[in-house]
């Protein structure tokens, strides 16, 4: 009995180490397409939080240590860009809430970085005075808005459909079209003046 | 009546239900404030995306390096953790699963025999299914003669007070007090002189089937008879049915097992 199950044993153990790291490859194959579609949108989300560009490059390794556990456990497939959004938003709460240096940033809602800071390339220096006076008043209104309304509208912005920014935020569908509506007629108010 | 600012949104970003969708088309193809409102918005939308992006994507970092510390923290991850549950399932391993389940249950075996409470709790219910533990009921007697034992109006037909009763089976660790699994019953009956004293009172089960109350009933009826016929000094029954009423009863009916099934006595 023990002379002839030992061997079938570890056999079945060799074949399901192959069939593991064979899974485990394909897995991170997902994941690196997921990776290189994905990093661009959740970098800028979670600059937004007024995360430094350091901490931001954390959060989204962890988020996809996380996405790698996810997959492996063959937990749910479907929707894993709204899972994404979900994952990097929770770390970048608690990475605000735990890192004592941010505490100034997170009191003041400074989400958009200063004019100075982007280039502008419009040829024409009228142009490019006006529309960096139209973009700082759209900065003030932005940054004006409630938190829950801005990080709706960054959500969106990333190309998130409603019923996937009330998962990532925890609030109802119907608290995000609310919110959208009333952010964009305040910019588009503002836009118009 | 005007569309509201949020369903020119919501029928933008094209969540509305269809019916509602179709309403809001409807009004904007004969409203132009409503069409011109629409567009404000999605002007705001443009604006809004313009200075986001603008704002935000010069700051991000090349991806190269990320990718590959990614890549190095993922081989490492794979390295030091097993294959998962379900992977290990499909993997047909778990057709080897009698050999952890057998290594499961004998730890669990082991654990059990170990551990001192649980041994010492089955030694006190193997006692109480047939034979008390001598210890805590050796039996006790009152002082009466043969003559007493004998009369007319000694009878068996005596129950045990509820606080002994509780007493007992705090006394053999029965938590709570079972008296549905277990009957308090006399080692020593009265009719032979056995004493109302903790010492001569055990929680005697009513699952035992073979070595049971009605069977012991019959030998103390015996003996009762044998001694009050001459036959049997009252002194001896006493000691023997304490030492080991079941031993007494192969003795007295010249058995190894009960004369006759009988039905459990529930009557005492």
């Amino acid at each position: 009995m023990k002379e002839s199950s030992t061997p079938d044993i570890t056999l079945a153990l060799a074949l399901a180490d192959a069939e593991a790291s064979h899974y485990s490859s394909s897995v991170e194959e997902e994941l690196f397409v997921l990776f290189d579609e994905m990093r661009e949108p959740l970098f800028r989300y979670l600059l937004s939080f007024s995360l430094v560009a350091a901490d931001s490059e954390e959060v989204i390794q962890d988020t996809f240590l996380a996405l790698f556990q996810h997959l492996r456990r063959g937990k749910p497939r479907q929707n894993l860009r709204g899972w994404l959004f979900r994952v990097a938003h929770n770390l970048a709460l608690r990475k605000r809430r735990d890192d004592w240096k941010q505490m100034e940033t997170f009191f003041s809602p400074v989400t958009l970085p200063p004019e100075e800071a982007v280039i502008d390339p419009a040829p024409n220096p009228e142009d490019q005075l006006a529309a960096r006076q139209e973009r700082t008043v759209l900065l003030a209104v932005v940054d004006a808005l409630p938190e829950q309304d801005r990080r709706c509208l960054f959500l969106r912005a990333e190309g998130l459909r409603y019923r996937e920014i009330a998962e990532v935020l925890e609030i109802s569908v119907s608290s995000v079209s609310v919110s959208l509506g009333r952010s964009l007629a305040r910019i588009s108010r503002a836009a118009g003046r | 009546m005007h569309v509201s600012d949020q369903d020119l949104v919501l029928a933008a970003d094209g969540e509305l239900p269809a019916r509602a969708a179709a309403r809001v088309e409807s009004h904007l193809a004969a409203c132009w404030t409503c069409r011109v409102r629409q567009q404000e918005i999605e002007g705001a939308v443009g604006e809004f995306v313009r200075t986001y992006r603008r704002a935000f994507d010069a700051r991000l970092p090349s991806s190269e390096g990320p990718r590959a510390l990614l890549k190095a923290q993922l081989s490492q991850l794979g390295a030091t953790q097993p294959a998962p549950w379900h992977r290990w399932f499909q993997s047909g391993l778990w057709r080897f699963s009698w050999v952890l389940l057998g290594a499961v249950a004998c730890l669990a075996v082991a654990i059990l025999l170990t551990s001192p409470s649980w041994f010492a709790r089955q030694q006190v219910q193997a006692a109480t299914m047939m034979i008390p533990d001598p210890a805590l009921t050796p039996g006790a007697t009152v002082f009466i003669g043969r003559e007493e034992v004998c009369r007319a109006s000694n009878t068996k037909n005596r129950t045990v007070p509820a606080t002994l009763r509780r007493q007992v089976f705090e006394e053999y660790g029965i938590h709570p007090a079972q008296p549905l699994a277990y009957e308090v019953d006399y080692l020593i009956t009265p009719a032979l002189g056995g004493a109302d004293d903790i010492h001569n009172l055990w929680p005697e089960s009513y699952g035992s089937t073979m070595w049971n109350a009605a069977v012991k009933d019959a030998l103390e009826d015996h003996l009762r008879e044998l001694v009050c016929a001459g036959q049997l000094d009252l002194a001896t029954a006493q000691q023997e049915i304490a030492a080991n009423w079941i031993d007494a009863y192969k003795k007295y009916f010249h058995t190894d097992r009960p004369i006759q099934p009988v039905s459990r006595r529930m009557d005492r």
